[in-house]
């Protein structure tokens, strides 16, 4: 008599939104490649579970102007490339393989070097040129320039489907309101904090916003500092999302190179700390052992900066995704 | 004009209207110097600048003021100051504006009475048979046949008419007793008082005066105290009266108080809760044309740290971990031996506490709601600045105590009052326009708790917020105000000031309403409850004698079941204390209850933070536990 093993697979009731970036010329854009994440029936890579339909994409990060307070091991690849994001964008792409180019507009800051709207959008201009991937497009963060800044930026790449970012539980309406008017998606930052997560969710839904437009963004965490708070945020709303809360069931984005190049464990040269070794091996290291985890979290976008650090991520994803398996 | 005394410089300060003065030390502060002067101006804070509510008008003098947030830079030029921020440096004018009249020219304030009505209907009826009660009598003379002694013979008569294992008098009794009874001849009043399970006969006056015997029943509340006079034969309320709590210059919450009894010693903040019972009894007793000495018992029910001050208790502990008390339930105590006046022999009773921060206002609230004889589930939410939660059954109590801060009485908000003359009660928020209606009809001079939460439930109704409580910069009525948005209410024209609801202010009250729900949905979840399961919601609080319930579900404040289960009592406090004033029974229970209620520790609750985040929300961030409040506004969720 055979023996009946019992159906241990979990179900859930739902899937993860799906989420396409870019669009084609017969779209309506200038894209070559279009990126879709989501769609997930299952928690991270449990292809045994349900259904994965998209892998993880890594986006890698380019600026409106030159970085000042990146760390030689991180500038050295980029060195040539600064002055340009056009041109920087172009080596992520065709040199490292990123997925997507996530443009942070810095530049724009008015506590730096406070650029105009119109400067911004001489820098979403030229890497839209540049490069044919989708384009993530970040602002400054100080609100009230933000609000400022993303109408002509998002006016200039109407119709590219981009995702911008990021809108937060106090100034959602600006952002909400134009990516409707020249279809593009957003971010909704929150955190580290599940309800606030939800409520900037409910806040964009009650603007008129589609829950299918959002990419979540729990706020990110380098390695040793406090990147498991965020992990069991982003686990607890993958699980809500996939039992059924419609809220929660978005996409999720993390900012690792951001965090990770602004922590000693991965700036710090030998000569400092000659005990941690080789920063040039390090620092990578360090971004990539981020990445990884929170790839394990249920990040499907990762946006990103050593070159080393992407290499090694996007052959983890491919393995897990189980490529030549 | 400068005085010279003691060596010492002396400035005078003069207060408008009224033209109270004082005398004080250079670098006084002007709150000093109006403590000095008998003019009493509202201070949330205990004078450290944080509150902004004792605000004066500097009209002529020298007067040095700190910088402050709290006053415009328009209000800056027209003198106004901040009383606890501003020293005198010479002699110095100042008027008091209408909104720091605290009014307390009549002894009792007018405004406190608001918080008389309404009264909790009693949940279940208890025997008459009051904590003191008199018995005439009239004993057999002695004879050589029936030779007992004067005692024993009272005793004997009186063991006729109520059992009393334990009878005692005191030496004083003793003394004047052979004189009394025979002078009388035999035919006494005895006065019997119940004190555990011994009986004290208080005193034996000559003749029947079994008619007369009186009690006070009084809700020692941290912001007012509340007192109804009551005959205890008859069980009628004869009077009632209330006024602020005159510790309040101490700080409007209990903690500063605690912490200004351990500075300072106890004695002082006890003299004033004591004076404010004295002047609340003596006001009644006077007006009804009772004597003072027919007053034979007080029955308290307070939270735990107004029953330290009373008692002089040291309050320390409570305020340190693990906040224990000194005693949760005190034994019965003569009224004159704290300062209370009544008859001399009188008798104070204190309800008995559950906890550090859940008192004998709450085991008061149990008893006059009968939530603990309930055979379905019941929830008791008494809302002030510590929101006390209490759910259960016959079968079993829970009870836990929310931090919500003061917003619902007034304090913490721009605009805020407590329920008094002129607050603003009741709110409507149109897309045309607003409408309000006063405490009195009086003009409008600030809002009150159930005033907030019908503006906060319109502006959201309204559209003027969205779901996190923000204010829409571009909608009518709302206006940039010392850097922040504010909604008008009422605008400067139609009051002695502008009255506005300041973002901030609707931030605070969403904190206050996420803490008691956050309270009540962790209460519920630990016990296994669902909303839709409880037979009952009663709602308790300083509300005065308004509160819109729809209003506080739009809110989110309390659990979304079918308005028909809740109820709004009012003062259960003072409900629970007349309660037991009136009956052994009701007074042994109200023991039982405290000692069989559990107390729930809310801040050691792992998810504490994520229910208070998640209730912070208009209504709530879980939308499927507000069913009708979505439906009604079409919350356009997912489902």
């Amino acid at each position: 008599m055979a023996i009946e093993v019992p159906d241990v697979r979990e179900s859930f009731s739902q899937a993860i939104y799906t989420v396409t970036l870019g669009a084609t010329p017969q779209e309506g854009g200038t894209r070559e490649r279009l990126i879709t994440v989501g769609g997930e029936r299952a928690l991270p890579f449990h292809h045994f579970d349900g259904e994965i339909p998209h892998p993880p994409v890594v986006a890698m990060e380019v600026w409106d102007i030159p970085p000042q307070d990146w760390p030689p091991v991180v500038r050295a690849p980029f060195q040539d490339v600064f002055d340009d994001p056009g041109e920087w964008a172009k080596k992520c792409v065709e040199e490292y393989g990123a997925a997507l180019i996530c443009l942070r507009l810095v530049g724009c800051d008015p506590n730096g070097a406070n650029r105009s709207p119109q400067e911004a959008v001489q820098a979403v201009r030229r890497v839209l040129e540049a490069v044919k991937v989708p384009l993530i497009i970040w602002g400054c963060g100080v609100p009230d320039k933000d609000n400022d800044v993303f109408p002509s930026v998002a006016e200039a790449a109407q119709g590219e489907n981009c995702l911008l970012g990021t809108i937060t539980e106090d100034n959602y309406k600006t952002l909400t309101a134009l990516a409707t008017a020249y279809g593009h998606k957003v971010i909704a930052e929150s955190p580290v904090d599940i309800n606030i997560a939800k409520q900037v969710n409910i806040l964009a839904m009650d603007a008129g916003f589609p829950l299918e437009g959002l990419v979540m963004y729990p706020s990110t965490a380098a390695l040793g500092y406090g990147l498991e708070y965020v992990y069991t945020i982003m686990e607890r709303t993958r699980i809500a999302g996939l039992r059924g809360d419609k809220l929660m069931a978005m996409p999720m984005l993390v900012d690792v190179g951001r965090e990770v190049w602004g922590v000693k464990e991965a700036r710090a040269p030998v000569e400092e700390q000659p005990e941690w070794g080789d920063e040039r091996a390090r620092g990578p290291f360090w971004e990539a052992a981020t990445a990884y985890t929170y790839l394990l979290a249920g990040a499907d976008i990762l946006i990103m900066r050593h070159p080393e650090a992407v290499r090694a991520t996007k052959l983890a994803i491919g393995k897990l995704m189980g490529e030549g398996a | 004009m400068e005085a010279q005394l003691s060596g010492k410089r002396e400035y005078r300060v003069t207060f408008l209207p009224g033209g109270k003065e004082a005398r004080v030390a250079a670098r006084a502060t002007l709150l000093a110097a109006a403590a000095a002067a008998g003019v009493e101006l509202p201070s949330v804070c205990g004078g450290e600048g944080i509150c902004g509510r004792c605000r004066l008008i500097v009209r002529q003098g020298q007067v040095e003021a700190a910088p402050t947030l709290h006053l415009s830079r328009e209000e800056i030029k027209r003198g106004y100051v901040l009383a606890c921020q501003a020293v005198v440096r010479g002699d110095a004018v100042v008027e008091v504006p209408p909104e720091s009249r605290a009014g307390r020219e009549a002894v009792v304030d007018l405004d406190a009475r608001e918080f008389l009505a309404p009264e909790a209907e009693a949940g279940e009826k208890f025997p008459r048979e009051p904590l003191v009660e008199k018995l005439f009598l009239s004993l057999p003379p002695p004879t050589l046949e029936d030779n007992l002694g004067d005692q024993e013979r009272l005793f004997r008569e009186i063991r006729r008419f109520r059992p009393a294992p334990i009878l005692q008098a005191g030496l004083k009794v003793l003394q004047s007793l052979p004189a009394l009874l025979r002078d009388s001849r035999w035919r006494v009043t005895a006065t019997l008082a119940q004190r555990g399970g011994t009986v004290e006969l208080l005193q034996v006056e000559p003749g029947d005066r079994a008619g007369t015997t009186y009690g006070a029943a009084i809700d020692v509340g941290t912001s007012t105290v509340v007192a109804h006079l009551i005959d205890l034969n008859s069980g009628e309320t004869l009077d009632a009266e209330a006024k602020y709590n005159s510790q309040r210059a101490y700080g409007e919450e209990v903690t500063r108080r605690i912490i200004a009894a351990e500075r300072q010693g106890p004695t002082r903040l006890q003299a004033l809760v004591v004076e404010d019972i004295n002047d609340l009894v003596s006001l009644m007793v006077d007006r009804q044309g009772i004597k003072l000495s027919d007053v034979v018992a007080v029955l308290c029910a307070g939270n735990t740290a107004m029953v330290h001050f009373l008692l002089r208790l040291p309050p320390g502990a409570l305020r340190r971990h693990p906040y224990v008390a000194a005693a949760l339930a005190p034994p019965p105590v003569r009224a004159a031996e704290v300062g209370i006046r009544i008859n001399p022999r009188g008798l104070l009773y204190l309800l008995p506490g559950i906890g550090g921060w859940v008192g004998g206002d709450i085991t008061a609230g149990i008893l006059a709601t009968g939530l603990h004889k309930c055979e379905g589930l019941a929830l008791l939410i008494d809302i002030g600045t510590n929101g006390e939660i209490v759910l259960g059954s016959k079968d079993w109590v829970v009870a836990c105590s929310a931090s919500a801060g003061p917003a619902f009485e007034g304090a913490g908000v721009t605009c805020g009052m407590r329920a008094s003359r002129g607050a603003i009660a009741q709110v409507e928020i149109h897309p045309t326009g607003v409408r309000y209606r006063t405490v009195g009809d009086a003009p409008p001079q600030g809002l009150c708790g159930s005033g907030l939460i019908d503006a906060i439930a319109g502006l959201f109704r309204a559209g003027y917020i969205d779901r996190a409580g923000r204010l829409r910069p571009d909608a009518k009525l709302v206006r940039e105000r010392a850097g922040e948005l504010a909604f008008v209410l009422v605008p400067a024209g139609e009051a002695p000031r502008e009255i506005v609801i300041t973002q901030r202010d609707i931030e605070n009250a969403l904190r206050a309403k996420a803490a008691i729900y956050a309270g009540v949905s962790i209460l519920l979840r630990e016990m296994g409850v669902r909303p839709r399961d409880l037979s009952r919601i009663y709602l308790a609080g300083a509300f005065g004698s308004h509160l819109d319930l729809r209003n506080a579900v739009t809110l989110g404040l309390i659990p979304d079941v079918p308005l028909e289960r809740v109820h709004f009592l009012g003062n259960t406090a003072l409900a629970g204390a007349k309660l037991a004033l009136l009956s052994r029974t009701a007074w042994e229970e109200a023991q039982r209850i405290a000692a069989g209620v559990t107390y729930y520790d809310l801040i050691s609750c792992p998810y504490y933070y994520d229910e208070f985040m998640a209730a912070k929300f208009l209504p709530h961030t879980d939308l499927a536990r507000f069913p009708t409040v979505r439906g009604a506004l079409r919350l356009g969720e997912p489902v």
